[in-house]
C-alpha cells in the first residue's frame, strides 16, 4: 500500500476504492475494481455501456452496497455495513445525474433548495435563499434566471441549476454522470470552465462521459472499465485517443468511419420552402438515393422538428414535399410509413421502443401487414423468423427473441429501432441522433449500418450533434440556425470550421 | 437454422416466472380446493353451475373493461351502459312491442355509440378518461331515469329467459357457453391479429406506436366501443335472468369489474394483461362471494372482504418487479 501510494502523491486521496466487487444475482457487475481520486483532480471514468461505470458511482454514493471491497473517504475507512446515500452526503459526496432530476414547473431557486429550505418562524426566507443561490452562481461565474420555471430554461441552463443544487452541500467529491450527453459544444465548454473552477477549490471531480474528446480536454487522469473489470488507470497526458479506445473496447479501431458511398441515384426526397411556425422557415433540400445527408444545428435549431415534419409528425404551414418528383401531402406517420419512410427518433426509450414488448414484437410493430394470413390473422412463426433474420443481420446481441428490450444496452436497443425499418425495406431513413447515449463500440456498428443503407441505395437523413460524425458519414451537410438554412456544405467545404461558423449563425458570405 | 431454433426458443424463466404470470390461477385452484373441502354445499353440481353462470355475466363485462385498461385508460360508465341496456331493451319490447331481435341489435348499437362518445372525448377531446366516462355515466343515468321514471319495466317474454338461465345439453348454463365463446374470440384477436397487438402497443407506449404507424386514435376509440358493447351483452344476460328492465342492475358492478380486471393480472398503467386472466379473475371473485353467501356472511362484510382483496392485489402488483 505504502509504496504505490507514496510515489503518486503525498496528499491523502479524497476517495479511494479498493477491490470493489459488486454482484447482482447471477451477474458480476464489478470485479475487483480499484479507484483513487485526489483533491483538485478531474478523473475520467470511461468504458462502454454496461462496463460498470454507473454501478461504481452508485457504490461510491451508497446507492448500491458493494459485495466486497473497501472504501476510504479522506483517508478514513468507511464501514460498508449501513453505508447509505445519506452518509455519503454527510461525507460531502455529491452526484449530478445525466437525466434531469428537476421539477419542471418549479423555478430554479425552488429547485436548488428543495428539501433544504431555511425557514424563519415557519416561513421560507426566500430573500436569503436567493442570496445564497446567487453566491453559488457567482462562484461558478454563471448567470441563470432563477425566477422562471426550469422547463422554460435551455438544457444547458438546467444543467447549471443541477450543478448548483449539487454544490449546495459544499461537496469535496463531485460525480458528473454524463452531464454533457445532451449538451451542445458551446455549453460543454462552459462546463469545462466550471470544472476548472471546482478543481481550483480542491474539489475532486469524477467525470463520466461517452465523448472521449472531452476526456482529453478537461480531465487529468482516467480509469477504464471493461465488462466490470478494471482495465487501467493513468494520467491523460500519457495517452492518446487511439490507445484509450483500444483499452475501452479491447481492440484496435483502424478505420473509424466507413467510406462514403459515391454511387448516387435519382433524387428521392425533395423539400421546397418548407415552413412550420416556431420551428423552421423556408427549408429546401434534396436527398438522392444512396446518399447520406446531414443536418447540423444547435439545440433549438429545428432539426428534430424538420425530420418530424417530413415524417408527418409536425404540422407544416407552407412549402412542398416531393417524393420521387411527385408532390405528396403527409399528415401522419402512418402515411409516411406507407410511402416508404422510416424514423429513428431522438429519444429511443420514449419514442423508439415499447419497453414492455419483446424484441420480436418491437421489430415487427410497423410491419404487421407483411405477415397476414387470410386477411386478418398474423403468422407468428413468419414474424419471428423475419425478426430473427433482420436482427442477426444487425449483429444484435441477444439470447432470445422473446426477451424484453428493456434490458438491452443502449446500442442494442437502437439496433432494434433500426431493425424495425430494415424489415420494412424503407426507401428513406430519417435518423435523429441515432448514436445518442450509446457506447463507442456500438457507435461504430451504427456507422457501418448507415453505410450499408447508403450502399443499398437508401436515402438517409442524419441528424447529429457531433460534427465529426456528420463529416465522417455524410455526402452533404445542411446547417440550420434558428430554424433557417444557413449553409450547405459538401466536398472541400465540409470542415469543422465552416460548419461551426454557420452553426453559430455567422455567415461567411457577408 | 439451429441458431434460429436457439433464439426463438421460449425461455419460461422456470417456476418463478410461471408463478408470477399465473399466480391468480394457482390461487384460484387453491381457493376452490379449500371451498370444496370445507363446505359440502359448495361442492354440489347445482352450486358450481350457479357460480359459473354468475361469473359469466360479469366476466363478459370485465373483458370489455380489460381492453380500456389495456390501452391505459379507464371506463367508469359501464354501470350506466348496463342500466341503459336493461331499461331500453325492456322498454322497446314491452312498451313499443318491438321484436326482441331488433331491440337487441338496437341496444347493442346504442352501447357502441356510448363507447364511441367515451372514446372521442378521450382520444380527440384529450380529456382524462376518468372524467370523460364519469360525465357520460351520469348523463346516461339521467337519460334512462327520465325514460323509465326510475321504475322497472317487467313483462319480457319468457323465451328470453334462455339467454340468462337456459342450459346447453341440459347441463351447461347458456351464459357460460356464451362467455367462453366470447373469451376465445377475444383471445384469438389479442394474439393473432394486428389490431389485438395494437391494444398492447398503445398501452405500452402510445407515442412510439404512433411513430410505428399504428392508428392509435382508432385503437383508443375501439377499446371504448368494445367495452360498451360487451357491457351491454353482459347486461342483456342479467336482464334475461330477471325478465325485467331495471335501472339499478349495474350499479354495484363497477367495483367488482375493476377488481376482476386487476385480479386477472392486467396492469393499471396499460400494456400488460391477458383475456383468460380476466375470466379466472371473475371466477375467483365469484367463488369468494358465493362462499361467503353460503357461510351466511352478510353483504356489508362482503364489501369489506372484496375491498381488502382489491387492495392486496394492487399492492402485490405494484410492488413486485416484473421481468
Amino acid at each position: 500500500m505504502q509504496g504505490a501510494q507514496a510515489a503518486r502523491s503525498q496528499a491523502t486521496p479524497l476517495l479511494e476504492v479498493r477491490g470493489c466487487t459488486m454482484e447482482f444475482p447471477g451477474v458480476k457487475a464489478l470485479d475487483n475494481v480499484s479507484f483513487t481520486l485526489m483533491p483538485g483532480e478531474c478523473h475520467a471514468l470511461v468504458g462502454e455501456n454496461g462496463a460498470g461505470k454507473s454501478t461504481l458511482s452508485k457504490c461510491i454514493i451508497g446507492e448500491n452496497r458493494m459485495t466486497a471491497g473497501e472504501l476510504y473517504i479522506d483517508g478514513q475507512s468507511v464501514k460498508l455495513q449501513g453505508y447509505s446515500i445519506r452518509e455519503s452526503q454527510e461525507r460531502k459526496i455529491a452526484i449530478v445525474h445525466q437525466e434531469f432530476q428537476l421539477m419542471a414547473d418549479m423555478s430554479g431557486l425552488e429547485n436548488i433548495f428543495v428539501g433544504h429550505y431555511q425557514t424563519r418562524g415557519g416561513f421560507i426566507n426566500w430573500k436569503k435563499l436567493e442570496k445564497h443561490a446567487r453566491k453559488l452562481l457567482d462562484f461558478l461565474q454563471c448567470d441563470v434566471d432563477l425566477s422562471v420555471p426550469v422547463k422554460n430554461l435551455r438544457t444547458a441552463e438546467q444543467q447549471i441549476i443541477q450543478l448548483t443544487k449539487a454544490l449546495l452541500n459544499e461537496p469535496k467529491v463531485l460525480i458528473l454522470d454524463e452531464l454533457t450527453a445532451v449538451l451542445q459544444e458551446k455549453d460543454i465548454q462552459n462546463i469545462f470552465r466550471i470544472i476548472g473552477i471546482l478543481k481550483e477549490r480542491g474539489i475532486g471531480v469524477i467525470y463520466i462521459s461517452h465523448r472521449l474528446d472531452e476526456v482529453f480536454s478537461c480531465c487529468d487522469s482516467y480509469t477504464v472499465l471493461c465488462d466490470g473489470r478494471h482495465v487501467g488507470s493513468g494520467r491523460v497526458c500519457d495517452i492518446d485517443k487511439a490507445q484509450l479506445i483500444k483499452m475501452i473496447i479491447g481492440r484496435e479501431l483502424t478505420n473509424v468511419y466507413p467510406p462514403i458511398n459515391e454511387n448516387l441515384g435519382e433524387v428521392v426526397l425533395e423539400l421546397q420552402h418548407l415552413t412550420a411556425p416556431k420551428a423552421f422557415t423556408d427549408i429546401s433540400l434534396t436527398v438522392r438515393a444512396g446518399e447520406v445527408v446531414g443536418l447540423a444545428g444547435l439545440l433549438g435549431a429545428g432539426k428534430t422538428e424538420l425530420v418530424n415534419a417530413i415524417f408527418g409528425n409536425h404540422k407544416i404551414v407552407s412549402g412542398k414535399v416531393l417524393l420521387h418528383g411527385q408532390e405528396v401531402h403527409i399528415h401522419s406517420p402512418r402515411q409516411a410509413i406507407r410511402m416508404g419512410m422510416g424514423i429513428v427518433p431522438d429519444e429511443r426509450r420514449r419514442l423508439g421502443l415499447n419497453m414492455l414488448f419483446d424484441i420480436k414484437d418491437n421489430t415487427t410493430l410497423p410491419n404487421l401487414d407483411q405477415f397476414r394470413r387470410l386477411g386478418i390473422f398474423q403468422d407468428l412463426e413468419a414474424e419471428a423468423r423475419a425478426a430473427f433474420d433482420v436482427n442477426e443481420k444487425m449483429n444484435l446481441k441477444y439470447y432470445s427473441l422473446w426477451q424484453t428490450v428493456k434490458k438491452l444496452s443502449g446500442g442494442n436497443q437502437q439496433k432494434v429501432v433500426i431493425a424495425k425499418w430494415m424489415l420494412r425495406d424503407c426507401d428513406i431513413f430519417l435518423l435523429d441522433e441515432p448514436t445518442r447515449g450509446i457506447d463507442i463500440g456500438a457507435k461504430f456498428e451504427i456507422y457501418t449500418l448507415i453505410h450499408q443503407l447508403a450502399e443499398a441505395g437508401k436515402a438517409v437523413i442524419l441528424v447529429s450533434p457531433e460534427m465529426e460524425e456528420l463529416i465522417g458519414l455524410c455526402n452533404r451537410i445542411y446547417i440550420l440556425f434558428e430554424g433557417k438554412l444557413m449553409d450547405h456544405v459538401e466536398g472541400e467545404r465540409k470542415t469543422q470550421e465552416v460548419i461551426i461558423n454557420s452553426l453559430l449563425g455567422v455567415n461567411e458570405h457577408e | 437454422m439451429s441458431e434460429y431454433k436457439l433464439k426463438s426458443k421460449r425461455y419460461g424463466g422456470g417456476f418463478r416466472a410461471f408463478f408470477f404470470d399465473w399466480m391468480i390461477l394457482i390461487l384460484f385452484v387453491a381457493l376452490v380446493i379449500i371451498c370444496c373441502v370445507s363446505n359440502a354445499q359448495f361442492r354440489t353440481m347445482n352450486n358450481i353451475m350457479n357460480v359459473l353462470r354468475q361469473a359469466s355475466f360479469i366476466s363478459i363485462i370485465a373483458m370489455g373493461e380489460f381492453f380500456v385498461i389495456l390501452t391505459g385508460q379507464m371506463d367508469m360508465s359501464i354501470t350506466s351502459t348496463i342500466g341503459m341496456t336493461s331499461i331500453f331493451f325492456a322498454g322497446f319490447v314491452v312498451n313499443n312491442g318491438m321484436p326482441m331481435g331488433i331491440a337487441l341489435v338496437l341496444v347493442l348499437l346504442m352501447s357502441a355509440v356510448v363507447g364511441l362518445i367515451n372514446g372521442v372525448l378521450t382520444v380527440y377531446g384529450k380529456m382524462p378518461s376518468f372524467i370523460a366516462t364519469l360525465v357520460v355515466m351520469n348523463v346516461l343515468k339521467g337519460l334512462y331515469y327520465i325514460y323509465s321514471r326510475g321504475l322497472p319495466i317487467s313483462g319480457l317474454p319468457s323465451s328470453f329467459n334462455y339467454l340468462g338461465a337456459g342450459y346447453v345439453f341440459n347441463i351447461v348454463p347458456f351464459p357460460v357457453v356464451m362467455m367462453l365463446v366470447i373469451a376465445v374470440i377475444l383471445w384469438a384477436m389479442t394474439k393473432y391479429t394486428a389490431v389485438g397487438r395494437a391494444f398492447y402497443a398503445v398501452g405500452g407506449n402510445a407515442e412510439a406506436s404512433r411513430l410505428s404507424g399504428i392508428n392509435t386514435r382508432f385503437v383508443g376509440i375501439l377499446a371504448f366501443v368494445l367495452c360498451g358493447v360487451l357491457s351491454s351483452v353482459g347486461a342483456l344476460g342479467l336482464t334475461a335472468r330477471s325478465l325485467s328492465g331495471n335501472v339499478s342492475i349495474g350499479e354495484e358492478l363497477l367495483f367488482d369489474v375493476m377488481t376482476i380486471v386487476v385480479l386477472g393480472g392486467t396492469s393499471l398503467t396499460g400494456g400488460r394483461g391477458k383475456i383468460f386472466g380476466v375470466v379466472i379473475g371473475a371466477l375467483f371473485l365469484q367463488v369468494i362471494s358465493n362462499y361467503m353467501v353460503l357461510m351466511s356472511i352478510n353483504t356489508y362484510w362482503q364489501w369489506v372482504v372484496k375491498g381488502i382483496i382489491l387492495v392486496a392485489v394492487v399492492l402485490i402488483d405494484s410492488n413486485t418487479k416484473k421481468d
